[in-house]
């Protein structure tokens, strides 16, 4: 007996160790592979929304801290080609300003590195690891601020014009009236259609432009059946329709801090657009992150693209495609154009900046609007790509250049003038948790996961939120 | 003090020291960050805000329970462990059985050839199998070419697919490494044994099943503990080929831990703490079980 005993205790002594051993090791192994492939497969853009790196990262990464000489910045940032060229063109401008700044820049491999650095950081207490500045992704500092309020210096003492940006833009990075980040891309949504498609079904760009979705949703019909073209993909693991089509009629998913989805009219109208698109094939979800790009828009499936201007760079790689593009609104419920925004980042000073009038100094002259901005933001379009939304910097000629992939379109000039009329919306910590539960409600009823009741999938999703918003 | 010490007290104390430095470290890397994650375990809200609950095991006795997702993410983990365990050790011992053929040639370029995949990172395998099930991948493909499906199967978006990817994956990096203690078993059964039955006249069969069997049942004990726990500890392919989709129907129960803790940014670290201490008395629970029922001394 003695001996089962301790053969117990020696099984539950190393199952424990097991536990621990193989959970470690596990997603220490999943840190970085994902982001590998998505770096390789995707150009610019794919930072901001690729949901391949929300979901499979973890690690410490190792930002590098700070420096000792005072006239140098550390920041982390990630994407070598969309917002390190944004950086350098920056340090460059400040250059003229003060000619001994020098900026390291620590280029990590996705977003989420800086997510979990900080959260490492402030979950050990010690943001000694930090770099003095780093680039946030806009949907989550909400949330980081209020988790690891310590963990961030506020933007109050620097030298910038709030109103020379989108309103909506900066609803992210404000938080109870309190500005903590200098905006650098503008994540105005565009919807892109292949003009020679919609030609092909007897339409123009000015047939989708304005309508209601309903019309769209005719539209997709029709050309689904004589092209076999989708007119929209989205990654499903993690979408962002939702979000885009209730900002797009000026409303938000949230209300005072709630959920306000359930019982919602008009957000059950909108998600049953997404259903009836996916069922008839007009609307493609794809299981994944590399699927939505590579498959789906690279690989030349659909006929029209909405998301985030920084998806633009992925169009733009089927060069066969080049002229037959352009971009316009988004349709609505009423069929007035509606305006979103999806993605984007912004830079943070961090509590471990020990310079921190250096760090304002520099934000505020660069990416703030100051006398450096017109270089800043003129650098960072040609060489990153990188649109602003500080109107007095996408006045500058760079902007008004036609785009001849997109048929000869200004689109930044369109894209910065359709920023402006971005509806400023409620934005909330847990607004990843609830496109989660919202996915997971748009699978369910559409036929191929069941055909459930929509209403009811939308009210579990409710539910699911105000749980995880109670733990 | 010394000399009051017999010489076996000397021994037994030797033994001790020998034992402590490895003792010391289990007790520091292993069992004092078990104890914190109790701790934690007793604790509600996000990041750096937790205080305790109110109760003090209110995530044990309300939250958990209350959780779809979390009862979902069970199920699923036992859907893989009955399905999977099974197929992947009878594959395993047979091919043991195969590869421990004195007749056949080239055994050790094969046994190496099934071990293989044992090799291959997890992550990577896992991407593969995604990129070969996509919509557009091999699989399809092939499938397409061969004429036995007319369009494209979404294999990753379907949820009985899904799980099945899931399953094929798991027993294409597994099998070969249950194989490897099988192997190692029979090595330690004395030929003589088999000589022994086929002198009575035992075909195949009736060896397999009343010599190996029987004499690997140490071995076969071992082999399933192990399954068991790793596959209640599935992470990797959760995460990395279906991403727990589609609609949480193919999410294992430590993807759903390190989403709650990390994966969504929100940081409920009390709540992720409880549900591994949940997975980790079933993992105690179903190790007991094996153990007893394996176990054939007194």
């Amino acid at each position: 007996m003695k001996k089962k005993v301790l053969a117990l205790i020696m099984a539950g002594a190393m199952t424990a160790g097991m536990l621990t051993a193989c959970g470690g090791s596990a997603t220490s192994d999943a840190g970085s592979a994902p982001e590998a492939t998505a770096e390789a497969t995707e150009e610019a853009a794919a930072e901001e929304a690729a949901p391949a790196e929300e979901a499979a990262e973890e690690g410490t990464t190792d930002l590098g801290g700070i420096s000792d000489d005072p006239n140098t910045l550390t920041v982390a940032a990630w994407d070598a080609n969309f917002n390190i060229p944004a950086l350098e063109a920056a340090a460059a401008a400040y250059k003229t300003k003060n000619p001994d700044f020098k900026l390291e820049i620590n280029t990590v491999s996705g977003s989420s590195d800086v997510e979990n650095a900080v959260t490492n950081a402030a979950q050990a207490g010690d943001y000694s690891t930090l770099p003095d500045i780093v680039l946030f992704q806009d949907h989550w500092i909400q949330q980081y601020v209020s988790n690891y309020p310590d963990a961030w210096k506020d933007l109050s003492g620097a030298n910038i014009d709030w109103s020379d940006f989108g309103a909506e833009k900066l609803s992210y990075s404000t938080i109870d009236g309190v500005h903590y980040g200098a905006p650098v891309d503008n994540g105005t949504a565009i919807f892109a259609y292949r003009t020679d498609i919609l030609e092909e079904c007897g339409y123009t760009i000015d047939d989708v432009t304005g309508i209601t979705w309903d019309r769209w949703l005719e539209i997709g019909r029709e050309v689904k059946e004589k092209t076999g073209k989708y007119l929209l993909s989205m990654d499903h693991s993690g979408d962002d329709l939702p979000y885009m089509f209730m900002q797009a009629e000026g409303l938000s998913q949230w209300k005072n801090g709630d959920p306000d989805i359930a019982g919602n009219e008009t957000y059950q109208k909108l998600l049953q657009v997404i259903v009836d698109g996916a069922n008839d094939g007009v609307i493609l979800l794809c299981n994944s992150w590399s699927e939505y790009t590579d498959e789906s828009i690279v690989g030349d499936q659909v006929a029209g693209v909405m998301n985030g201007n920084w998806i633009i760079p992925t169009i733009k790689q089927v060069a066969e495609n080049s002229g037959k593009w352009e971009l316009t609104t988004i349709p609505t419920l009423s069929g007035k154009e509606g305006y979103a925004s999806n993605g984007g980042s912004s830079l943070y000073i961090t509590a471990n900046c020990q310079n921190v009038d250096l760090a304002q100094d520099f934000l505020a002259y660069t990416f703030g609007g100051g006398e450096g901005s017109i270089e800043t933001y003129d650098n960072a379009l040609k060489n990153g790509g990188v649109i602003t939304c500080c109107i007095s910097a996408g006045k500058s000629s760079v902007y008004q250049e036609p785009d001849a992939y997109f048929n000869g379109q200004p689109i930044y000039a369109d894209i910065v003038a359709m920023g402006a009329n971005v509806p400023v919306v409620e934005q909330n910590d847990f607004h990843y948790n609830l496109r989660t539960a919202v996915g997971t409600a748009i699978t369910n009823a559409t036929t191929a996961g069941g055909g459930s009741d929509l209403a009811a999938e939308i009210q579990a999703a409710q539910d699911d939120i105000v749980r995880q918003m109670n733990l | 003090m010394n000399k009051k010490m017999t010489v076996t007290r000397k021994q037994q104390f030797a033994g001790w020291i020998f034992l402590a430095p490895a003792t010391l470290l289990i007790f520091i890397m292993s069992f004092y960050p078990m104890v914190q994650a109790f701790i934690t375990s007793l604790k509600t809200g996000s990041g750096v805000k937790l205080k305790w609950g109110n109760p003090l095991f209110v995530n044990y006795i309300k939250n958990i329970p209350a959780d779809k997702i979390f009862i979902r993410s069970m199920g699923n983990t036992f859907l893989y462990l009955i399905i999977e365990v099974p197929i992947m050790l009878v594959l395993a011992i047979l091919l043991a059985q195969i590869l421990n053929n004195r007749d056949l040639k080239f055994r050790g370029l094969f046994r190496t050839m099934v071990f293989m995949p044992c090799a291959v990172s997890l992550v990577s395998y896992a991407l593969i199998f995604r990129t070969l099930f996509a919509r557009e991948g091999l699989i399809n493909s092939m499938l397409m070419g061969l004429g036995l499906i007319s369009s494209n199967i979404n294999w990753l978006g379907t949820t009985g697919t899904a799980r099945a990817v899931i399953i094929i994956g798991l027993i294409w990096r597994w099998t070969g490494y249950n194989m490897v203690f099988y192997l190692a078993g029979l090595q330690n059964i004395e030929y003589s044994v088999y000589e022994a039955a086929k002198i009575d006249g035992a075909n195949g069969w009736k060896t397999f099943w009343h010599i190996t069997v029987p004499l690997l049942k140490p071995t076969i004990v071992m082999t399933a503990i192990m399954s068991i726990n790793g596959t209640l500890q599935l992470f990797d392919e959760s995460v990395n080929l279906t991403n727990g989709g589609p609609a949480n129907t193919s999410i294992t129960m430590s993807h759903y831990v390190w989403n709650e803790a990390f994966g969504q940014g929100v940081g409920h670290f009390g709540y992720a703490s409880a549900m591994s201490f949940v997975i980790f008395i079933m993992v105690a629970v179903l190790a007991a079980i094996n153990m007893k029922v394996g176990d054939t001394r007194d």
